[in-house]
């Protein structure tokens, strides 16, 4: 990494470590936060604290991690600015899994296993993706991206049309547990659901940094990068695995957020540059900041009420990747 | 005499919701977060409004409401937001979630009170003295359901056995999706509407809220047309049915067979769809 490149990351640290702290302290629930520190909280004040908005703002900055370190993998495997999470199915693979059992399954599942069904099917939803995918493009070593990405908007189009359907013959509640699901939320996080989660997100994201070289000789051309002595089918194996489990872990905690895995990496680029070892840390750490900060505005704006925290991301992401794409049309 | 022993049965009904653990005096019931609109309702009727802290977006009867804070969507509610209000009891409709924060909310040893729905008028009585109980008013709680709740229930009851003889064919619309209406199949609160008033649901072969074809309609030709009104757009929608050639080639249409009312009324089975019923079952046998 060159000097600017760590001086921003470091920054981003910095940011991260003071909104973690920030946003602990605030919610609509007022607690001083001082008084947790000389340990003067009532009873109440600890178990909101504790139980209901620590595992949440944990929750909301592992996902943000995961959602813009995928995106920058993928992007820089796929050398397409628009890659995202979201491209190669994986997202809506989640959702069909999630769509699945609300509207089919709910009436079937014992309630002591209820709060752990969705997130199972939301991995086993991505998890079926990644096999197809690994069938089609016969264990990701046909050649060309492009290739890849079609499968991708194939099975993208396919969930859409399930999704669809059980949208359609889905009652009056199951339709809204699947609206509401699918514009994100961190509410009702618990300890014991975020903390394996956190542990698998964590091992793969130590996991996919190690691609970082590589990822740059990739960006010579598919055919270029093979003759340096980069294992393609490696490399397509290492991103495209580890962005479906960290993508299928989070979006089955959080549901659908969009424009995290897509807007990051590129504000990471603007600011400091193109290198991986550089960019996939940067986008790890303004991935959890700009998800906690989210996460914070939409527990607070119109508290005690609460707006989706996908509505949030969208809302600053989209007036953003317009800006961005009026810029590039002018350079 | 046999308005007496009507107005008996119903009361020894009503022993089931206090026998009911869910339904047991609340230890402090000062601070009471309403989420559900007949659950607000009745407290209202109960006189307790006082004692309501916050209330969801569905509790938009009586306006007065709308003044409080709003814990947001009955379905869709955040842990944090309801304790920000600092309430010692929830009492919350039966679709209340996600089931998560009421699993966050029972952990923190909150008192919430799921209040069991039973989409007839006994089981809009059951709600009023289950809630009644919970927030301990007996007292008055009697005089108004002797007084206003269960006359109504019980001449309600009567048309609707008179309606069931005629077999008028009715259809309720929620809301019209472009041309095509949005209506009430089986299992809806619009259809358990229809039962109460003693009429037959012409799309009862539907299941749920569903879009149905114009052709349709004119097939099975329905009598009456319900149609429950919303704030926002009050009068687009009755105007654009009434006006609508399709409907008005049906009977409803012909002898301007349409009952309308507010949305909350009809669907929300808190006590004014009792009255709503009352004055739909009215206007059905008159015709």
């Amino acid at each position: 990494m060159k000097k600017k490149q760590l001086i921003i990351v470091n920054i981003l640290i910095i940011l991260l470590v003071f909104f973690l702290i920030i946003s602990v302290s605030f919610g609509s629930f007022k607690i001083p936060i001082l008084d947790y520190l000389s340990n003067n909280l009532s009873q109440l004040h600890k178990d909101v604290l504790l139980k209901i908005r620590f595992p949440r703002v944990i929750l909301a900055s592992i996902v943000g991690a995961s959602l813009a370190l995928s995106g920058a993998c993928l992007q820089g495997l796929f050398r397409n600015p628009l890659a995202d999470p979201g491209l190669i199915g994986v997202s809506s693979g989640a959702a069909l899994g999630v769509a699945l059992t609300i509207v089919l399954g709910s009436n079937y599942i014992p309630s002591f296993l209820s709060p752990y069904i969705l997130p199972f099917s939301a991995i086993i939803g991505s998890a079926v993706v990644i096999f197809l995918l690994f069938y089609i493009t016969k264990g990701f070593g046909l050649a060309g991206m492009t290739y890849m990405l079609l499968a991708g908007i194939a099975i993208n189009s396919f969930a859409g049309v399930g999704i669809g359907f059980l949208t359609y013959i889905s009652d009056d509640s199951e339709l809204r547990s699947l609206t509401f699901w699918t514009m994100g939320s961190f509410g009702g996080s618990r300890w014991d659901l975020i903390l394996p989660a956190i542990i698998i997100i964590l091992i793969t994201i130590i996991w996919s940094l190690k691609v970082s070289k590589k990822l740059d000789l990739i960006q010579l051309g598919e055919a270029e990068a093979r003759r340096i002595g980069v294992d393609i089918k490696k490399l397509k194996f290492d991103v495209i695995i580890s962005s479906a489990i960290i993508v299928g872990v989070s979006v089955s905690l959080a549901g659908m957020i969009g424009f995290i895995g897509l807007i990051v990496p590129h504000l990471m680029r603007m600011l400091g540059g193109v290198n991986h070892q550089y960019l996939l840390r940067a986008s790890i750490f303004s991935g959890a900041l700009i998800m906690i900060i989210s996460d914070l505005i939409s527990r607070t704006i119109i508290s005690p009420a609460e707006l989706p925290v996908g509505l949030i991301t969208s809302a600053i992401g989209s007036p953003f990747f317009l800006w961005l794409i009026f810029k590039i049309r002018k350079t | 005499m046999k308005k007496k022993i009507s107005l008996l049965l119903l009361i020894t009904q009503l022993s089931f919701a206090q026998n009911n653990l869910n339904c047991k005096k609340a230890a402090d019931n000062n601070r009471i977060v309403a989420a559900g609109g007949s659950v607000t309702e009745i407290l209202y009727l109960l006189e307790q409004s006082k004692k309501i802290v916050a209330a969801d977006v569905t509790s938009v009867y009586p306006k007065e409401v709308k003044h409080l804070p709003s814990i947001g969507y009955v379905r869709n509610l955040s842990s944090e937001g309801i304790l920000s209000v600092s309430p010692t009891l929830i009492l919350g409709e039966d679709d209340m979630g996600p089931p998560n924060v009421i699993d966050q909310l029972n952990n923190l040893s909150v008192d919430v009170r799921i209040i069991k729905e039973i989409q007839n008028s006994n089981g809009i009585l059951e709600k009023i003295e289950c809630i009644s109980n919970i927030v301990n008013v007996k007292k008055e709680n009697k005089r108004i359901i002797t007084d206003s709740i269960v006359p109504a229930i019980i001449s309600l009851n009567e048309i609707k056995s008179k309606n069931e003889t005629l077999g008028k064919r009715v259809m309720l619309i929620l809301s019209m999706k472009g041309t095509s209406p949005i209506i009430a199949g089986n299992n809806t609160s619009g259809n358990s509407f229809i039962k109460m008033i003693g009429a037959k649901n012409i799309y009862e072969s539907v299941e749920g809220w569903q879009a149905v074809s114009e052709e349709s309609i004119i097939n099975y030709n329905p009598d009456f047309i319900i149609i429950p009104q919303k704030d926002l757009h009050k009068n687009s929608n009755i105007s654009s049915i009434k006006n609508n050639k399709i409907f008005a080639k049906t009977n409803a249409g012909k002898n301007n067979g349409f009952i309308s009312d507010d949305g909350m009324a009809i669907l929300g089975f808190g006590p004014r769809t009792i009255f709503s019923a009352l004055k739909a079952a009215k206007i059905i046998n008159q015709q």
